[in-house]
């Protein structure tokens, strides 16, 4: 080592380990999400539709014929919400990971952050978890808002978490496919299709052809997994379901995780 | 400083007429970058200076070789901005975000205090500006985001991809005075640039790429002093038809220029001076004219120029290798 490497070292001073690392580069993940304006957008598309959805529906069941037969819990609100307000979460994670491509703003993350493990790290854990904690809120207020509108309905703590919960699960698992498949493809435009086709489309068009392999096909897809997780339907075990959720985003990671820790930045 | 030691790219390529076959875009490239300089970076487009840099900075992974900055590999530093800035691309910013946003993103990987943010933006001139969103701002104003950001972790190693382009004059001068000043600080600076006469005002030492390979790898003063056997000697004379038949009778090549002036080949002033005196003839100019950067560019890439115009200069002999 020569002794101008020895001064250039010396400059560098200690390094941070890698949970500190980790720490720094979650927080200007966090830092990039909330300085532009597209994810405050997304954030206020999946309020109006998750919130609005929840009551529109609690208003149609307080003006439904009779009183309901049962009690219906009211947390059903905020599960026909998400159902569709999701996707504003999704396109939040989505476009956080694919608009660094687009813009060529990349080159600058990785030379700030060339741990690409760490980046990885970071990058797939903000989103998922701003995507996770907004829709369950916005599940929660759904839920309260349902039931003040509607009085018949029940809402007591366990029926909360367990819909909650659900809910939860439904935006990790979407949020970690469209991180994993932004990842992979780059593109904001091709992600999207991909993750709307994938997590809305198919599963909700498949079955209504009446084509037994298109059917069987919908039962396959990770929409359909979100489906049951949120409605119950369409008949299917819980194992199923959680397999659907659980494989589908690990197979995005997996291939997201391949695409930025192997490839060149582009 | 910065070691390329073998460095070389391939890119896959896919043609239906060819098959399969791969492009080398960097091609065993070795060289050195020393603290204390400003070391100019040129070739031309498509020889290969911006992937180079960017397989320095971990951005695209090397086919062969290695390169290291301050003895390491860039992908492995865990506070890269205190080691190495780079400036690559100044359109590479997010375009919703504000200049200041961008740099506190970058500070914020880094644990670096919010006051250096404003303190780069003082230094680069931003100002105001800083708070709008990138969206609208001038090339010249994206380059001034961009060496703010290559400047925030105040770096021992710089890399400047094009950081002129789309400057003013004042802008260019600020540039070359920002580069000089980094370099004498004992920072070391790789700095690639198209404009000649720039880099012939800021580089100490030259690396020239063509087609990938390394054409030369020389001081300034060695590359410029390999032209010096060509020079030549201007001069404005009311009777150029004497004193070029004077000249030639000493077996001096004269050549007469558009607007009336001669250039003697290989002369020096004090000759032509001398044998002006002795023929009798007024002289109204005499000017030893030594090639530009410029000149000894084209001569050194000629060959290796992969997007020419019909007409291009002929091929000249490489300096090393």
């Amino acid at each position: 080592m020569t002794a101008a490497q020895a001064a250039d070292r010396a400059a560098a001073g200690p390094e941070p380990g890698t949970p500190s690392l980790l720490a720094r580069t979650a927080g200007a993940e966090w830092l990039r999400l909330r300085t532009v304006r597209s994810t405050w957008w997304c954030l206020l598309a999946a309020a109006v539709t998750v919130v609005g959805i929840g009551v529109t529906a609690a208003f149609d069941e307080a003006a439904g014929p009779g009183a309901p037969s049962a009690a219906l819990p009211a947390t059903f609100a905020g599960e026909f919400g998400v159902l569709l307000g999701q996707f504003g979460l999704l396109v939040l994670a989505l476009i956080a990971v694919t608009q660094e491509h687009a813009s060529g703003s990349i080159g600058p993350t990785l030379q700030w952050t060339p741990r690409r493990g760490v980046l990885l790290a970071a990058r797939v854990a903000v989103p998922v978890v701003v995507a996770t904690v907004a829709g369950v809120l916005l599940a929660l207020v759904a839920d309260v808002a349902a039931w003040l509108i509607a009085p018949e309905l029940t809402l007591s703590a366990a029926e909360l978490a367990g819909s909650l919960g659900g809910v939860a699960a439904v935006l990790v698992a979407g949020s970690v496919l469209a991180v994993g498949v932004g990842l992979l493809l780059r593109s904001t435009a091709g992600a999207l299709a991909t993750v709307f086709l994938l997590q809305l489309v198919l599963p909700a068009l498949l079955p209504g052809f009446g084509v037994a392999w298109m059917a069987d096909l919908g039962e396959v897809l990770p929409g359909t997994g979100a489906v049951w997780t949120l409605l119950g339907e369409p008949d299917m075990t819980a194992a199923h379901a959680a397999a659907l959720l659980v494989g589908w985003s690990a197979a995005a990671m997996v291939a997201g995780g391949w695409s930025l820790l192997r490839r060149d930045a582009s | 400083m910065i070691q390329v030691r073998g460095l070389t790219k391939e890119y896959g390529t896919r043609s239906r007429l060819r098959g399969a076959g791969t492009v080398r875009a960097v091609d065993d490239l070795t060289f050195d970058v020393q603290p204390g300089k400003v070391t100019g970076f040129l070739g031309p487009n498509g020889a290969g200076k911006s992937t180079t840099m960017r397989m320095v900075l971990g951005l695209d992974r090397p086919t062969a070789g290695s390169a290291l900055v301050t003895g390491r590999r860039f992908a492995e530093l865990s506070e890269p901005l205190r080691v190495a800035g780079a400036l690559l691309d100044a359109g590479a910013v997010h375009p919703g975000r504000s200049g200041r946003d961008h740099l506190r993103v970058a500070a914020r990987t880094h644990g670096i205090p919010l006051r250096r943010v404003d303190d780069v933006i003082d230094q680069v001139g931003l100002g105001p500006a800083a708070r709008r969103r990138v969206r609208g701002y001038s090339l010249g104003m994206r380059q001034r985001l961009g060496i703010a950001t290559a400047l925030i972790g105040d770096p021992a190693v710089l890399l400047f991809d094009e950081p002129m382009n789309g400057l003013d004059l004042d802008g260019v001068r600020w540039v070359r005075q920002l580069v000089r000043g980094l370099a004498d600080e004992g920072r070391t600076v790789l700095l690639s640039s198209h404009l000649m006469s720039e880099m012939e005002q800021t580089a100490d030492h030259l690396v020239i790429i063509g087609r990938g390979r390394l054409i030369a790898d020389a001081s300034m003063q060695e590359v410029m002093r390999r032209e010096d056997a060509q020079r030549q000697v201007r001069v404005r004379t009311p009777s150029p038809r004497d004193l070029a038949g004077a000249l030639r009778r000493r077996r001096l090549q004269v050549h007469p220029t558009d607007d009336g002036d001669l250039l003697v080949e290989g002369a020096t002033a004090e000759t032509v001076g001398d044998v002006a005196l002795e023929l009798g003839v007024a002289v109204h100019r005499l000017t030893e004219e030594h090639s530009s950067l410029e000149e000894v560019y084209l001569d050194l890439t000629g060959d290796t120029v992969q997007y020419r115009v019909a007409s291009a200069p002929e091929p000249a002999e490489l300096v090393r290798r």
